[in-house]
Parts: structure tokens; C-alpha cells; sequence
């Protein structure tokens, strides 16, 4: 018995494939993001950088997603709270994340 | 009366033993949905901080949090630890200049995924690849590799330009798994960072310089003695204290013959 399938054990995810190595988690309201760079000075696997448009200033993330833990660093320094990640990241086969529920911020019990 | 054996006495005795004395231990009330102490807010606050400020952090403060590390719990007290303290900015940028190139060689012998598609380098390096992942399932993991490629691509630095760095070396000799007596040291040290308002990060590539018989020599690493870990230590930028969401975990619970699930 076990949690992976005999399968999935000996599936290792393809590292340019997307949709096995799962990145693609950070979220960025554009309406609250003043563009102040914080989040790309912090963001461990620098996927994020700052565009203008209409002369105003504006996180993305890059046209790569890849290394975005979902650390949520960004969140952390966001004077705004305008970017942060709700999901986990997740991988096919052998490194399938296990046991996961909700993200949540600290509960008090 | 019979000498009573020791162990049994814990079992049996000790509440009365211990009203005998009169060193009752006082028992703390915390009602529920207290607000955090200062301990848990450190935990809750703490973020690994890839930024510094340039100002250096006052030695006395590195002591601080180098005490509670040499107060943390070991296997058999065995405290397979002992710690160096970088804080010479060109030895820093040094070991940085070493790490970085090896990361250069790891992105090249294993991220497939900096070679272009369909190239011969791309199908080779992928083969290699996937033959020691089953071999190196932890190290091999896309995202260190992801991280060795930014390093490697000049996009990341490896101790982050912090202006102190700690490097937490490990006595193979400790008793049962020294690693995790490291870091559980290692922790003690961050926590009490923390609550000094200092920012610090575990920098797992440091492991790298143990294959350096050059900066062994120069930073005094000898058997039994390697470099497990390292921590960097300097004053945040910004202020990254915002309460972040995390994974909620399944945990298992088991009382009064029943077993419940919880997140």
C-alpha cells in the first residue's frame, strides 16, 4: 500500500512541461499594484518584473512561471496587498504533493 | 521501605514527589483563541529574506543567536554542531564566486531545459537526467535546478549579499541523525534572528564548498566536520511582515479509540 501509484513512482515530471511541473500560481490584481518593485526584489525564483503602461507602473510575472513556489514572499512585502499566490505548486508522478488542504492564513484554535 | 526504582517513580510518584518538595511545576492556562505570543509571532513572521540592507548586524547579536543555537536539543545531548562566522565581505563574495560556479555546472549537466528543444544536448542532458533523478530524487528536484540556473545565469546570487553569513558545520560522528540536530539548531538561530527584527535564509547550496579542498583549507572545514548548511543574516528590505497564507496539512488524529482527520 502506498500513496503514489507503482506508476507514478517511476514517473519523473518532464521539466519543460508545464502541466507537470506546476508554477502557474502567483496572482496579481493590477487595480491594487502600484508597481513599486518590492515583489521582484523578494521573489526567490525572480519570475516577476515591472511594466509601464499608460505611463503607469505594474507587476507581471514573466512569460515564465517556472520555480514560483508559492512562498508568498510577495505577499509578505505587498504594501498593498495586490499579489500573493493561493495555490500551492504542484508536480505529476513522483513528486505529486500529498496531504494538502486549503491554503489558510495562521489560525488562532 | 524498598528503594524505589527511578523510572517507576516518574510513572507513579512524581506529582506526589514533587508536592513533597514543594517545586510544583506551575501549569500555564492558555484559553483558546489567545492572541500570538511572542515566540509564535517570530515563527508566523519569519520569511526567508533574500534582500539585505547593506548595514552590517552588531556582533553581539550574532552571539545572541548563536547561544540559543548551542541551547538547542541533540541526539544523546550529543551537539554535533559547530559554527563559522562569515562577515569579511570579500571572503563572502568569494564563496559566492565558488558556489555560483558550481550551480554553472550542475544547470549545465542536468537543466535539460536551457538547452534548446528538439537539440541533441536538449535529448542527452534530458536522458542523463531522468536516469539520476530515480538515483538523486531530493537534489535532482526541478526547482533547485531552477535555482541553480538563475545562479548560473547571474540572476541570483547564492548567500544573496548578505553581510553576515553563518555556516552551520556538521560533526559526522553525531549520535543517530546529526542532520536534523543541525537543523534544529539551525531553527533555535533563525527564530532568535527574528525576534531581533533580522531577516536570515537557509542556503542549502552551500553544501558546495565542501567539494572545494581550497576553501576547506581556507575556512578551517576538516573531517569529521563538513559544512551541512548556512544562514545568512542582515536587515530586511522592506517590510516583509505581512501574515502570509500557507498549505494546511492533512493531520492525523487519534483519541479515545477514534481517528479523525483535520486540516
Amino acid at each position: 500500500m502506498a500513496l503514489l501509484s507503482k506508476q507514478e513512482r517511476r514517473h519523473f515530471p518532464d521539466w519543460d512541461d508545464p502541466a507537470q511541473c506546476i508554477f502557474q500560481r502567483v496572482d496579481i490584481d493590477v487595480e491594487k499594484c502600484d508597481g513599486c518593485r518590492l515583489c521582484t526584489l523578494v521573489c526567490p525564483a525572480n519570475v516577476l518584473e515591472v511594466y509601464v503602461e499608460d505611463s503607469r507602473k505594474k507587476a507581471r510575472v514573466k512569460t515564465s512561471q517556472r520555480g514560483c513556489i508559492s512562498c508568498n514572499n510577495c505577499h509578505a512585502i505587498c504594501a498593498n496587498e495586490a499579489i500573493g499566490a493561493k495555490l500551492a505548486n504542484d508536480f505529476v508522478g513522483f513528486y505529486r504533493q500529498l496531504g494538502r488542504g486549503p491554503f489558510s492564513l495562521p489560525r488562532k484554535f | 521501605m524498598a528503594e524505589t526504582n527511578a523510572a517507576v517513580a516518574r510513572l507513579d510518584d512524581a506529582e506526589q514527589i514533587e508536592a513533597d518538595a514543594g517545586r510544583v511545576s506551575k501549569i500555564t492556562e492558555v484559553p483558546v483563541g489567545a492572541d500570538w505570543n511572542a515566540v509564535e509571532r517570530a515563527m508566523l513572521e519569519r520569511r526567508s529574506i533574500r534582500k539585505y540592507k547593506r548595514r552590517q548586524v552588531p556582533p553581539h547579536l550574532i552571539r545572541r543567536m548563536l547561544e540559543m543555537g548551542r541551547y538547542s536539543p541533540s541526539q544523546g545531548n550529543c551537539q554535533p554542531w559547530k559554527f563559522l562566522v562569515v562577515r569579511d565581505a570579500a571572503m563572502i563574495q568569494g564563496m559566492e564566486e565558488y558556489c555560483a560556479g558550481a550551480c554553472k555546472k550542475l544547470s549545465t549537466s542536468f537543466d535539460y531545459t536551457t538547452h534548446r528543444a528538439g537539440s541533441l544536448r536538449h535529448f542527452a542532458t534530458r536522458a542523463k537526467t531522468r536516469l539520476f533523478n530515480r538515483l538523486q530524487p531530493n537534489m535532482l528536484h526541478p526547482v533547485p535546478m531552477t535555482v541553480a540556473t538563475l545562479i548560473a545565469q547571474g540572476r541570483f546570487a547564492v548567500f544573496h549579499r548578505a553581510p553576515t553569513v553563518i555556516l552551520l558545520l556538521m560533526d559526522k560522528r553525531g549520535i543517530g541523525t546529526p542532520e536534523i540536530d543541525i537543523g534544529i539548531c539551525g531553527t533555535n538561530i533563525v527564530l532568535a534572528a527574528q525576534s531581533f527584527g533580522l531577516g536570515t535564509c537557509w542556503i542549502g547550496f552551500s553544501k558546495l564548498l565542501n567539494q572545494s579542498r581550497e576553501w576547506c583549507a581556507r575556512l578551517g572545514v576538516e573531517a569529521p566536520y563538513e559544512i551541512s548548511e548556512a544562514i545568512t543574516v542582515g536587515y530586511p528590505v522592506g517590510d516583509p511582515t505581512r501574515p502570509i497564507a500557507r498549505d494546511t496539512h492533512e493531520i492525523v488524529w487519534f483519541e479515545d479509540g477514534k481517528k479523525e482527520i483535520l486540516y
